[in-house]
């Protein structure tokens, strides 16, 4: 999601109003609870909600872990919006006019207490496509001793859609997923497409396969708010394009795919760099000696 | 016991209505939202008027010329069969349009822009390539078709 500058930078309401969508699993009561935070400028979502949870109310429950955008723990639904917690600044969402702001679970998850979702749904349908390399030469999978050759053009190809942090927030914006229980989301099909466009990858056809059944790719009609809300800039909108494209011309046997071999590390195969020819060598001087020789001057003298 | 059958949780699907109103989204930033939802709706339009379609054509095989010619006058001047036709030809003009922009992305994976490293302003590359101009050229076009059928049907 492209990021408003001047509004994120700009100084929050002194006050701001919090509508937190609350669930108790032990009731089965679902609520609206307000609370009004003294908010500072460069405060973010997760910043209100802990100093709710520490100040005001010890019961609210969310998940968050690194504070930084990485993790991809805090997703929750802001005004209406899928975004990090931490990534979302108060001042973006609320204004002087009007300093209110809606924080609810994510849409398309169960939710298991107040803005805890569970995602036992999205990584079982993320594991459905087998999201790891598989070569035919299972010794050199298993134990490694040489290299996969991949050029910079080819690692470029699949790069972008393998900074999913997993966060969900894709899953919870698409209208199909909201509507069909076995799609599979375009956080599993965008990650499918990552290995498949993956030269080192040797078992796209099984992939390809799996992707080919009612209900897998066939669903996403391109409403990309997929590739709008993510913080990543992952694009699963314009992966499963990319993929049902490749579907296509598997399905007419027209698709080929350049699997790359296997070759020895760099720095085997290259030779050792000559000197330069003004470098001269001084005769009875060992390199070697000289580094394990103690230094004329303490270290911790120089730096003095 | 299980955890489950001791606590009970609460299913956040959204269900049908994210098919037609666009939550979780902003329209101004994901218009792409607004023709999927247009769609789907002039899709459940055009089933509509293809049903009504083939009844009214069959008239002229089940009741001859006459009845033809009565049905074809009912579409001059605005009544409630020629409002109903105009909506169906403003459907029609749209998911027609927008379904040939959706040929090039689904099937061809066309106008979608190469893969690219994110950087600032952190845009996607699907949303800054030719099928954005697309869409808002579906919609210029979808408009200007939909004013030509009403103009032929009321004016000329």
């Amino acid at each position: 999601m492209p990021i408003d500058l001047k509004a994120v930078t700009r100084k929050p309401p002194e006050t701001v109003r919090f509508y937190v969508k609350r669930f108790d699993p032990e009731t089965g009561r679902v609520w609206w609870q307000v609370y009004e935070v003294k908010t500072y400028r460069g405060m973010t979502i997760l910043d209100a909600l802990l100093k709710i949870k520490s100040e005001i109310d010890h019961s609210l429950s969310f998940r968050y872990s690194c504070r930084m955008g990485v993790c991809g723990s805090c997703g929750v639904v802001v005004n209406g919006e899928p975004r990090l917690a931490c990534q979302t600044q108060v001042a973006e969402k609320a204004t002087v006019s009007k300093p209110e702001i809606r924080v609810e679970p994510l849409y398309n998850f169960i939710v298991l207490r107040d803005l805890i979702t569970d995602f036992t749904e999205f990584f079982e349908k993320h594991r459905r496509i087998k999201p790891y390399i598989i070569r035919r030469d299972l010794g050199e999978r298993e134990k490694p001793t040489l290299e996969y050759s991949q050029s910079p053009e080819e690692l470029s190809q699949y790069y972008e859609y393998s900074l999913c942090i997993m966060c969900g927030l894709c899953d919870a914006s698409c209208p199909v997923y909201a509507s069909d229980k076995l799609f599979l989301g375009p956080q599993a099909l965008a990650q499918a497409y990552r290995f498949i466009a993956d030269t080192r990858d040797e078992m796209w056809a099984l992939r390809l396969e799996e992707l080919d059944k009612e209900g897998s790719t066939y669903k996403c009609h391109f409403a990309a708010s997929c590739s709008y809300v993510c913080p990543k800039v992952v694009d699963p909108a314009a992966a499963i394009q990319r993929l049902r494209s490749i579907l296509f011309k598997y399905k007419l046997r027209l698709y080929r795919k350049k699997v790359s071999n296997v070759v020895p590390p760099m720095e085997v195969k290259a030779k050792p760099t000559p000197l330069p020819p003004e470098a001269t060598v001084i005769e009875n001087v060992s390199l070697e000696k000289l580094e394990e020789e103690k230094p004329l001057i303490p270290i911790d003298k120089l730096i003095e | 016991m299980t955890i489950k059958s001791r606590f009970k949780v609460l299913d956040n699907r959204l269900g049908v209505k994210a098919s037609f109103l666009p939550i979780g989204v902003t329209i101004a930033g994901n218009p792409e939202r607004l023709a999927f939802i247009l769609h789907r709706i002039t899709g459940i339009i055009l089933v509509g008027f293809i049903a009504a379609h083939i009844i009214s054509t069959n008239t002229l095989a089940r009741e001859g010329w006459e009845a033809w010619i009565e049905e074809v006058r009912n579409l001059e001047g605005l009544n409630p069969i020629s409002l109903l036709f105009i909506i169906a030809m403003g459907a029609l003009s749209f998911h027609s349009i927008n379904g040939i922009r959706l040929i090039m992305v689904e099937f061809l994976s066309l106008w979608i822009g190469r893969p690219e490293k994110p950087k600032p302003p952190y845009d996607p590359p699907s949303l800054k390539s030719f099928q954005r101009k697309a869409i808002y050229a579906t919609f210029i076009l979808a408009l200007i078709a939909w004013v030509a059928i009403i103009y032929v049907m009321l004016i000329w």
